[in-house]
């Protein structure tokens, strides 16, 4: 090749060298010295064959000759490396190419390139480094005061080495009772902010709480639901510093899920934000996800809004995020939120943007969507993108689900901070549902958010102020008339006297975790009234309902045992009420729990049976007793033929698996005559009694067992 | 004489490129330089009964900006994971990768624990390293900058290679 062609086509450089056989090659260009540091052999010699002085080459030449044999054009690359001759340190990589019918091996130099590349990775490999100390730091110190808190509700018995840790740890941290009164303020918390403890200075956590307060949107919802938020506040103390926090804040709760404490972690980033500004990529970018990170939503956020043009935006949080990194671990997490982004931004279109702007948090600026349904539809594909499973790298699967909140401009609000606050409510809103939901901003939500704030802390306080109450409902033997078992339902008096009906409060006690402490107290409860009830009814059993989230506590078989013991009633009084949905969703907790009670005689039923999803196969493997046919069944019996086959259904299928059947809701003659004929022979509902509270229903045994003597 | 092959791999930013250069110059530098892609240094070392000529392959830190690449293990007789015992997530990162090679290789294998002149800032238990350690042929706390265990830590790879 002519060294001016060479020069014309940019090849500068390199060495290009002709194949002819083996390790001996032709020298078509080479102009520089280093290459024959490597290759001294070629030196005053136009044909020369490599005598092996670079161990990355020969390693090369393996890939390359298969190459070269099979291929009839293209080339593969080696790689960069770097060589140490006796004088330099060269940067090179070959490149093996077939051209022609002919066989090539080209030896570049990159110097200038390597350097280039190296500016870049080590800045961000810098970050990285920083970032990982940081995180780790945050990490092991939550964990063990979470720990350590949950088992020492008073601080007082905080053992020594946790002190110590919190004492000497690098970052601040501070831990509050839950009416963010400080308890522990320690050395670092005083560093960060550049004060000491001098009654005249501010303290850091009030500073703090400042800065949280003044630059989040999320913080009444934050400290208001008891919610754990981590992100990045900017600490401006002119005319000496400012600084970049990094803060996490977790509450810990107490068994009964109140709040007793919160712990505020912070600590210094500005480090790692000095790495970002040198790339000006990794300022404004995500380094997990690559998307733009929470700083570009609101600049974003601020531009589209001065376009004044109506849009949305949706606020997207992941499902039970917290699990899922217990469960996997943190890279597995952030894998799984890698995923997502690509999943979501298939979803949206080129114009739109989607940012990271928290931990497991997304904002979506959604520019062309001006009516709701626009934006229902993007949440649609949201949600169906999540339904394949997504892998972690040692390839176990993991389902996720979303929580999404739109707000829309200007009908909503008309600048970034309402708006994004309002997303956030709906957000919060949508985590009320089981499944992927998204919720628009309306001025009910809020309120019915409010409302449900303080449903939230009265029921908190419930089981103190003693304001539950257990009724219980008459489960009657339609050929006798008699009662055969009673159902335990939970009745809320507030202290107006006023009853709180269970649909109202018992998902909330549901998604906050309260339904453990509730659903403990009921189980007491029902056993103390066995109790009673035995010296009339020796044989009667009481039923009592188990939510899912009771199910999920490891503590429960354990807990049902010691109130069988403590009230010293036969286990198989009691019956365990689960509903079809606890049964697919928990199965292998589900099955362990139904054995263990099985086997000390506790009965068990499937309530709301023919609603749910109920495979006939979990049905024979797990040890069930009854079916409670649902009470939606039995309302339009009169009027419905496909009801009625349904209810046939139910109860043959019972009687072929040698299970009871209860029939849930009779409100009439018809419906009850109807089951008889069809041999179900025990129910439930207003016809025979309603619930009761336990001296009412403790009377109508006594009058039931007059009236059979008479 | 025999020449053997070995690997060193490891996340960014555990001190690979400074144990080589500890091992085969005696220096040491505190500024953190990355590498990019692979430097081969060879070194003689000289036991008891043999002189193995030790080829060693500093591999780019593995991370989000570079991924393994099995095809830099062919031919080798050894390697040696990499960790920092200032940060966690360096053996959770360190295991991973252990894990990779596991699916290509069945070299035998040690974990060097590094920067043990910098006081231990990761919140492993003993039993956990332990635990770690077990899937290594042997494991070393080393110093790419006092030099400790780091002659010892090469002569015990060296020899491994000839088993």
């Amino acid at each position: 090749m002519q060294p001016s062609l060479i020069q014309a086509l940019g090849i500068i450089n390199c060495a290009i060298l002709k194949r002819i056989e083996g390790k001996q090659f032709r020298v078509i260009h080479c102009d520089k010295d280093w290459f024959y540091s490597i290759a001294p052999e070629a030196k005053d010699s136009e044909v020369f064959e490599f005598a092996g002085n670079s161990a990355y080459l020969d390693d090369f030449f393996i890939d390359a000759e298969e190459f070269w044999r099979n291929s009839s054009e293209g080339q593969i690359h080696s790689g960069i490396w770097s060589e140490q001759t006796e004088d330099q340190l060269l940067r090179l990589e070959a490149l093996a190419a077939v051209s022609n019918g002919d066989s090539y091996l080209v030896i570049n130099n990159l110097e200038g390139e390597y350097q280039k590349q190296r500016k870049t990775l080590q800045a961000a490999r810098e970050l990285l480094i920083s970032n990982d100390k940081v995180l780790a730091q945050h990490e092991y110190i939550h964990e063990r005061l979470d720990q350590v808190l949950r088992e020492n509700q008073t601080l007082q018995t905080l053992q020594k080495p946790i002190k110590r840790v919190i004492e000497n740890a690098d970052i601040g941290v501070v831990i509050t009772d839950a009416q963010l009164n400080v308890i522990i303020q320690n050395p670092n918390s005083y560093s960060v902010f550049e004060t000491s403890d001098l009654p005249s200075e501010a303290s850091p956590f009030k500073k703090l709480l400042e800065l949280f307060k003044n630059q989040c949107v999320e913080f009444e919802r934050v400290i208001g639901t008891s919610s754990r938020w981590h992100g990045e506040l900017f600490w401006h103390n002119p005319p000496y510093s400012s600084k970049w926090l990094k803060l996490a804040l977790y509450p810990v709760t107490d068994e009964n899920q109140n709040l007793q404490h919160w712990i505020f972690i912070f600590s210094d980033v500005s480090r790692v934000k000095y790495l970002l500004q040198r790339n000006e990529k990794l300022n404004l970018y995500d380094n997990v996800t690559n998307l733009p990170n929470r700083q570009f939503f609101w600049q974003k956020l601020e531009y589209q809004i001065e376009k004044a043009k109506p849009f949305f935006i949706v606020y997207l949080d992941v499902k039970h995020f917290k699990q899922i990194n217990e469960l996997h671990g943190h890279q597995a997490g952030d894998q799984i939120l890698v995923t997502l982004a690509e999943r979501i931004q298939q979803c949206i279109s080129t114009k739109d943007l989607c940012a990271r702007v928290g931990g497991n948090e997304f904002g979506i600026i959604l520019t062309d969507c001006k009516e709701q349904n626009d934006c229902v539809e993007v949440a649609n594909r949201l949600i169906e993108s999540i339904q394949p499973p997504f892998y972690t790298a040692s390839k176990q699967k993991v389902q996720i689900g979303l929580n999404l909140g739109a707000a829309h401009f200007p009908s909503d609000a008309s600048n970034s901070e309402d708006l994004m606050k309002f997303a956030d409510l709906a957000m919060f809103s949508a985590k009320k549902e089981d499944k992927s939901k998204l919720c628009f901003y309306s001025i009910e939500l809020k309120e019915a958010s409010q409302y449900r704030l303080e449903l939230e802390s009265a029921l908190k306080d419930a089981i103190s102020k003693n304001q539950f109450e257990l009724f219980l409902q008459p489960i009657v033997d339609l050929n006798t008339g008699q009662v055969a078992k009673a159902e335990a339902l939970i009745r809320w008096r507030l202290a107006d006297g006023n009853l709180t009906s269970p649909d109202k409060f018992i998902p909330i006690a549901e998604q906050t975790g309260l339904i453990v402490p509730i659903g403990k107290w009921v189980i007491s409860r029902a056993t103390e009234m066995l109790k009673v009830i035995m010296q009339y009814e020796p044989e009667l059993k009481i039923s009592v309902n188990l939510s899912p989230r009771q199910v999920a506590d490891r503590h429960l078989f354990d807990f049902v045992t010691q109130a069988i013991d403590h009230s010293g009633v036969p286990a198989k009084n009691l019956e365990l009420e689960l509903t079809e949905g606890v049964l697919i969703d928990n199965y292998d907790k589900v099955k362990l729990l139904l054995d263990q009670v099985r086997n000390i005689g506790i009965s068990t039923s499937i309530d709301d049976f023919g609603t749910g999803y109920s495979s006939l196969s979990y049905l024979q493997k797990l040890p069930i007793d009854n079916l409670k046919i649902d009470r939606s069944f039995i309302i339009d019996l009169e009027q419905n033929e496909n009801d009625k086959a349904i209810i046939l259904a139910v109860i043959a299928m019972a009687h072929s698996l040698k299970l009871g059947v209860v029939a849930e809701g009779v409100e009439n003659q018809y419906q009850a005559d109807f089951l008889l004929d069809n041999r179900c022979t025990v129910a439930q509902g207003y016809l025979f009694s309603r619930p009761l509270p336990f001296d009412e229903f403790c009377e109508l045994l006594i009058a039931k067992k007059h009236a059979n003597k008479n | 004489m025999f020449q053997k092959k070995i690997c060193l791999l490891g996340p960014s930013g555990v001190g690979k490129t400074s144990l080589v250069k500890q091992f085969v110059e005696g220096t040491f530098s505190e500024k953190y330089l990355t590498t990019i892609g692979v430097k081969v240094d060879k070194k003689l070392v000289d036991l008891a009964v043999e002189q193995v000529q030790l080829m060693i392959w500093d591999l780019e830190g593995i991370d989000r900006y570079c991924g393994f690449q099995p095809k830099y293990l062919r031919g080798a007789s050894a390697y040696a994971i990499v960790t920092d015992h200032t940060r966690s997530q360096s053996l959770v990162e360190a295991m991973e990768i252990h894990r990779m090679v596991r699916e290509v290789s069945d070299i035998p294998a040690i974990l060097i624990i590094n920067k043990s002149d910098l006081d231990v800032a990761w919140h492993w238990t003993e039993s956990e390293l332990n635990g770690y350690s077990k899937e290594f042929v042997r494991s070393f706390s080393t110093s790419a900058k006092t030099g400790e265990q780091v002659e010892d830590m090469f002569k015990f790879i060296a020899q491994l290679t000839l088993n």
